[in-house]
């Protein structure tokens, strides 16, 4: 009888399969810390491709794992039980520009960022931007329902996604639109992590560049205080396009790299974008200024000109790597408050980080309550890999309590599956299963991601 | 889980009836509890129970095959959680569009849900019926204001999604699948959303134009560089919005200076394509006014007329309009020129509505009409027939409802 990969390679031919544990490593981690060999990997060309190599991995059950970029920070696109991983990488075509219409349909490996730059002569942008857009597909990001930034005004990935065509479990092609009559299928694939089927093709929402563009820099005594004016701005009613603070430690890794002209002497920074028209952009920063003033910024400076703007944004996307370069290893949290209660999550922060005598690096997108404690340690010494997991934990349930969530952006995934059951109950679980199993029945797709191992097919089944 | 006891209040049945069908008893739940446990009771018993909101959009799905009980979610209409700070809401379903905007323009916040009827159309109604109208480009569909939802399901469970923070992929997005789903799911008794800071200056321009300017006034309309939140081409309608002739009627909102800024932009693309006068109304008559163009939306022209809503895309919509209309000798139409929708309101020869616009579904129908509220499933219907039968295996909720006859 043939093996599995041997099929595959029959089937699709060596171009596409990848089968020597040499090729597969590439294909057993993400950017979270777990990893295992696949038993085959397949760079497909298309979603014919896609049925072919599903139908195979299921006569032969092996679990099925679809990959973006790799850049998810929570194992989604780890292989946990080995089989299949489908990656999207050659799938990265824009199939179709529509500019009238402001749509685009694109393949689901096409590079977040290509995509906007691709169509910016045409004066329109794809809103959603995580800060790995430079690396993150489009597919990747629907997997997740990434956000970035400037979900702020914006919104998050799955509040511009159109349609898709995905691959179902029996390796058959679909096509669904939010515009179709009955179930929203669009809106339940997206952020499903993989766990539905392989989505090979988006129809993305793009929105005008806006006329007039600022971005300011305001500098804060300590993280709790920019906190409250983030709170104070939202409360006021005003809503800029991003409103993202930094901490003294993120400031410094940053500016030690980038030299943006971020202020190295403050507690914390406060990076707002304003974007609308020449008037709003002019009042709203006035508006915004005053509000900061009024809760403790020690400055307020707008970068002068676009390459300033850029070099401020290019430093805010990259600060987690440039943590990377002064800490031996590091762990971005992902949790969401309400905005209200953010000068206080970042107070409690402290303490759990204090506690378990890790330092702790904030950089986060505070105008949606989205928080990213980076925890700081060194993973050859046990006591701080465990310090780090009990103080991450701690984090999450302090969000809960507070009315939040356990992720705002970066998915579930591996990491955090057991930790689900903190947010919902086994009955909420168990609709959510209910989806699961009229995608899924036989759990082919991205096994071990999202649910809590306990709840097994007979719970959530019911 | 055990049924507890619903207060029973006789509750006339009559104003339940949908097609044919007129339910053997109401039932108005006070809480989630007492929702889950109506739905646990019926099917037990094995009825069929539709969930009732305002009923301002029950034609936009067709008449159950099946009908015992009506669960009206008059009494869910609790605030929730409002923190005004926070800018999120929770209310319960059966709270009405209208009372929710009065609440939240009182702190200076809105959400944009463009319900027709908004005095008597609910938050729950509004979600369930997929509603979504023409500010949506501007501002979000319903279904991307929701932020988290408890619903009641068919096995006499209660399911959370989501929450009350703005960025949350804590587990499957369930939201969406409700929203739009008709109560074919579950019903939906608790609500929450993102809101936005209301605009400061609301401002409706009309422009009533001659045939002969038509092309030229959408073509005008469309490129606009301040985009107006809404911007419809409507005809015929003649109980809206300066009534009489074809005209663009145009929601501008915004700061002060931008309202002012896109009505001198839109006054002088206008007069460009040879419009003479653009009438302008401002604050509360402008809201009113545009309040009157959503109710036509959902408001049936006798006993014998059917509104459609047909999707599409922004630069089509004037086109696929002007089809229907040829086509159907007498109708009235709205052309969205923002979102791509097209409505027609069609008193006769309804097959040829989708004839020349392909997809359209009903939004409401004169009490002598037949027509199918949905015209031809899309091709994942399959998918969406076993979504039903895994949420609901004994068709207690709303059977024959919805696309396809789920």
């Amino acid at each position: 009888m043939q093996t599995f990969a041997s099929r595959l390679t029959d089937a699709l031919g060596p171009q596409v399969v990848h089968t020597e544990p040499a090729d597969l490593a590439a294909y057993a981690f993400d950017a979270y810390s777990e990893d295992r060999l696949p038993s085959a990997a397949i760079v497909p060309r298309d979603a014919r491709e896609i049925g072919i190599a599903v139908r195979i991995a299921r006569e032969c059950g092996e679990p099925i794992v679809p990959r973006g970029a790799g850049t998810g920070l929570c194992g989604g696109a780890v292989p946990t039980r080995g089989g299949l991983v489908i990656s999207l990488a050659r799938m990265n075509r824009l199939l179709e520009l529509d500019v009238r219409n402001r749509r685009a349909r694109v393949q689901s490996g096409l590079v977040n960022l290509d995509l906007s730059s691709a169509i910016a002569e045409h004066g329109i942008f794809y809103a959603p931007d995580p800060s790995s857009q430079k690396t993150s597909t489009i597919g990747g990001n629907v997997g997740t329902n990434a956000g970035g930034p400037h979900c702020l005004s914006y919104g998050t990935t799955t509040n511009h996604v159109l349609g898709v065509e995905y691959v179902d479990g029996n390796g058959d092609v679909a096509r669904t639109s939010i515009d179709d009559p009955g179930y929203d299928l669009t809106g339940v694939l997206v952020g499903s992590e993989g766990t539905l089927g392989i989505v090979t093709e988006v129809t993305v929402r793009l929105l005008k560049l806006p006329e007039a563009v600022r971005v300011c820099v305001a500098a804060f005594r300590d993280v709790e205080s920019a906190s409250e004016a983030v709170s104070a701005i939202i409360g006021a009613g005003l809503v800029p396009t991003a409103l993202e603070i930094m901490d003294a430690l993120i400031t410094h890794a940053v500016e030690a790299h980038y030299h943006s002209g971020y202020p190295e002497n403050a507690g914390a920074v406060l990076l707002v974008e304003i974007a609308g028209t020449v008037e709003d952009v002019a009042a709203g920063e006035a508006s915004l200024a005053a509000i900061a003033r009024a809760h403790g910024a020690l400055s307020w400076r707008a970068a002068r000109d676009r390459a300033e703007r850029d070099a401020l944004w290019a430093a805010r996307k990259g600060a987690a790597g440039a943590i990377g370069r002064i800490a031996p290893n590091y762990y971005i949290q992902d949790a969401c408050v309400p905005r209200t209660r953010l000068p206080e999550i970042m107070h409690t922060i402290d303490g759990i980080a204090r506690d378990h005598q890790l330092p702790v690096g904030n950089v986060f997108h505070a105008g949606d309550g989205n928080l990213h404690p980076l925890l700081i340690f060194d993973r050859r010494d046990k006591r701080q890999v465990q310090a780090v997991i009990d103080a991450g934990t701690e984090i999450l349930i302090a969000c809960i309590a507070m009315g939040g969530t356990i992720s705002g952006e970066h998915g579930i995934g591996y990491e955090k599956r057991e930790q689900l059951s903190l947010v919902f109950s086994r009955d909420d679980l168990a609709a959510m299963g209910n989806v699961r199993e009229v995608f899924d029945p036989a759990r082919a797709f991205n096994p071990d991601k999202i649910f809590p191992s306990g709840a097994t097919c007979a719970e959530v089944k019911r | 889980m055990i049924a507890k006891p619903v207060r029973v209040r006789r509750v006339a049945t009559g104003p339940f009836a949908l097609g044919s069908l007129t339910p053997a008893r109401v039932t108005e739940p006070a809480d989630a509890d007492q929702t889950a446990a109506a739905l646990c009771a019926a099917r037990n018993a094995g009825e069929a129970l539709v969930a009732f909101g305002g009923g301002t959009l029950q034609r936009a799905a067709n008449a159950p095959v099946r009908y015992d009980v009506a669960l009206s979610t008059k009494r869910l209409n609790a605030l929730h959680e409002y923190d005004p700070r926070d800018l999120t809401v929770g209310v319960g379903a059966g709270m009405t569009v209208a009372d929710l905007s009065a609440l939240l323009a009182r702190n200076g916040q809105f959400l944009p849900l463009d319900a027709p009827h908004a005095s008597q159309a609910t938050i729950g109604g509004t979600l369930a019926a997929g509603w979504a109208g023409p500010r949506r480009t501007a501002y979000g569909r319903p279904r991307d204001l929701l932020i988290g939802a408890i619903v009641a399901l068919a096995d006499g469970t209660l399911a959370k999604t989501g929450g009350m923070v703005v960025k949350n992929v804590t587990g499957y997005d369930l939201g969406k699948l409700y929203v739009g789903s008709h109560g074919t799911l579950g019903v939906i008794v608790r609500a929450n959303f993102k809101l936005l800071p209301a605009p400061a200056v609301r401002r409706l321009a009309i422009a009533p134009f001659d045939e002969d300017l038509r092309e030229r006034a959408a073509m005008q309309a469309g490129a606009l560089r301040i985009e107006p939140a809404a911007l419809l081409m409507i005809d015929g309608f003649h109980e809206i919005a300066a009534p009489g002739r074809a005209r663009i009627v145009a929601m501008l909102e915004g700061s002060e200076q931008n309202v002012e800024r896109a009505t001198r932009e839109l006054r002088s693309a206008f007069g460009a394509a040879g419009i003479a006068e653009t009438r302008l109304i401002d604050g509360d008559a402008a809201t009113r006014t545009f309040a009157s163009v959503l109710d036509a939306y959902a408001t049936v022209a006798g006993d014998a007329s059917v509104t459609f809503v047909a999707r599409g895309l922004p630069v089509e919509a004037a086109g696929r309009a002007q089809r229907v209309r040829d086509a159907l000798g007498r109708a009235d139409t709205i052309a969205d020129l923002r979102t791509g929708d097209v409505i027609v309101r069609a008193y006769d020869r309804f097959d040829a509505v989708r004839d020349v616009l392909g997809t359209a579904t009903v939004l409401c129908a004169g009490s002598s009409t037949t027509v199918d509220a949905w015209g031809a499933p899309p091709p994942t219907i399959a998918t969406m027939r076993a979504l039903k039968t895994q949420f609901d295996p004994h068709a207690v909720l709303a059977p024959g409802r919805y696309v396809g006859g789920i």
